[in-house]
């Protein structure tokens, strides 16, 4: 009886360590590297040698490949998640910054900073299977949750574009404030949320009258307005809180996503760029690029509790689901 | 005329070399630099302890924080031992911790701040001379292609003023590497104070 119940116990806790530990890779885009960051032990586990100027990552839906596009080697190369090592490449189109899936996983689409298009990647395939025409500098991508609009911010023409995936054309553009960055739909679709980072704001669209219907601007204490640069964005799965990387000014803010109202601000690492949640979404992991580390966030407490060293210039960051 | 497609070339270069410069931020002609010129720090994007209003300049008068300021802000002192002296120093009652890391942290920030403008004004000066040596060899270069233009050119001013040119350009070019180079160093003074701010306020804690 005893033995069962210490057995139970042991058992608990070994599957209860093994929930909690998941991957984390971070693309290093200095070191032309990309950090894979063990959760449970919050240790850089293996650096990953990969193309030029590495920047967008993402696992793929199956798990099997973290992807990550290589800028200066016009290329997406694919880490293979047994053997964590490069194991093939994607074709993006030149200087490929960023990039999102569609929802059954099969198609990647890609932004490529240098020939302002959007390109179509058949994953199965590892071929191009079309373009799309977009604004200058071609930057943030998001699907929405319905999979029917796909949504690419363009830096100098300061758009959100509207795309079809199906027809694969742009259906609608909403101006937003100087070099948008980053794109993210809210769980429920019902909002798209676009940092701006020279207007320093985050425009709240209303996805079906694709209009702006709220901007959200930030203010620390003590601080100029000049580095508050907000880039990526992390919205909770439940809906109720966004984080908003706020670049130089080493803050992420923490706004409440009913009210569209800053909750707090917290210090994480120099240059805090994109972030990722654990699947569980007790954690918030964030790429900070001039203090070369990953910050870890306890997202119920709202407090930074980790700091995890990693390659030059972290941009991103790719989480396993398990 | 040899020397005329070489001297072109060379003026392109040089242009090019300069215009990204001039064109980075109307606000700053003089920085040389890609990084973005980000001209004061505040304290809030580095420090989350309590407030450092109150000290001023009083951190200078403590030898003890003097002493540590130097020693850590010194970039010769390895992160590791400069965190191990942070903790050294910081530690009594609460008030005292506090008293102590604020102090720390003033001294910190004032004496890499200063480093720090220093070298983004020296960045600035170098910058300046190097556009006006981009002038005079645009000028040189114009002068060489009028003289070799004319019939019955003055071969000795032609080698005279084509020599001056290469080493004007070699000036220009040692200089642009060292910028380059230099340009990181307002960068590793930030990481500098940030990690400090982090140590001081982990032993506060």
């Amino acid at each position: 009886m005893w033995l069962r119940f210490i057995l139970g116990i042991a058992l608990a806790l070994l599957l209860g360590g093994q929930a909690s530990a998941y991957r984390a890779y971070v693309a290093n885009e200095r070191s032309n590297t990309v950090s894979l960051i063990d959760t449970d032990s919050w240790k850089v586990v293996k650096t990953i040698e990969v193309g030029q100027r590495p920047r967008g990552i993402a696992y793929t839906k199956d798990q099997k490949y973290v992807l990550v596009a290589c800028g200066d080697d016009d290329t997406i190369q694919m880490i293979d998640t047994s053997t964590n090592t490069v194991s093939g490449t994607l074709p993006s189109g030149p200087d490929p910054e960023f990039f999102t899936a569609s929802p059954d996983g099969k198609f990647l689409y890609v932004a490529n900073e240098n020939d302002n298009t959007v390109t179509i990647i058949d994953i199965a395939r590892r071929a191009q299977n079309g373009a799309v025409q977009v604004g200058v500098e071609p930057e943030g991508m998001a699907m929405s949750p319905d999979g029917k609009i796909l949504i690419n911010t363009s830096e100098t023409t300061n758009m959100a574009h509207f795309i079809d995936p199906a027809k694969r054309e742009v259906v609608a553009s909403v101006l937003v404030d100087q070099r948008p960055r980053f794109a993210a739909f809210t769980p429920d679709g019902s909002e798209l949320w676009v940092s701006s980072e020279v207007g320093g704001t985050v425009s709240v669209i209303d996805p079906v009258k694709r209009v702006v219907k709220q901007k959200i601007e930030f203010a620390i204490a003590g601080m100029r307005p000049d580095p508050i640069q907000p880039v990526g964005i992390n919205i909770t799965s439940d809906g109720k809180l966004a984080f908003i990387a706020l670049g130089p000014a080493n803050h992420v803010a923490v706004v409440d996503v009913k009210t569209h109202k800053v909750i707090k601000y917290l210090l994480v690492g120099e240059r805090v760029w994109h972030m990722a949640f654990t699947p569980d979404g007790k954690y918030l992991l964030t790429a900070n690029g001039v203090s070369n580390d990953v910050s870890v966030i306890d997202v119920a407490a709202l407090k930074v509790v980790n700091t995890v060293q990693v390659g030059e210039l972290p941009w991103g960051i790719a989480m396993s689901d398990h | 005329m040899k020397h005329a497609g070489f001297f072109f070339v060379l003026l392109v270069i040089v242009s090019a070399l300069v215009a990204p410069a001039r064109a980075a931020d109307p606000r700053y002609p003089d920085w040389p630099c890609v990084q973005p010129k980000v001209p004061e720090l505040s304290t809030a994007s580095m420090w989350d302890g309590p407030s450092i209003a109150d000290v001023g300049g009083s951190w200078q008068n403590d030898p003890k924080v003097k002493d540590l300021v130097a020693l850590i802000a010194a970039r010769r002192t390895p992160m590791d031992a400069a965190q191990k002296a942070i903790a050294a120093f910081i530690t009594g009652t609460a008030d005292e911790k506090q008293q102590k890391a604020k102090e720390v942290f003033a001294g910190v920030f004032d004496t890499l701040s200063a480093q720090r403008s220093e070298v983004m004004g020296g960045l600035e000066r170098v910058s300046r001379k190097e556009m006006d040596l981009a002038t005079k060899i645009e000028a040189d270069v114009n002068d060489l292609h009028a003289i070799e233009d004319k019939t019955g050119a003055d071969q000795a001013k032609i080698k005279t003023l084509g020599s001056e040119i290469e080493w004007s350009t070699r000036i220009f070019e040692d200089r642009r590497k060292t910028i380059r180079y230099v340009c990181d160093v307002p960068t590793t003074i930030e990481q500098r104070i940030f990690g400090l701010a982090r140590a001081i306020e982990q032993a506060l804690n």
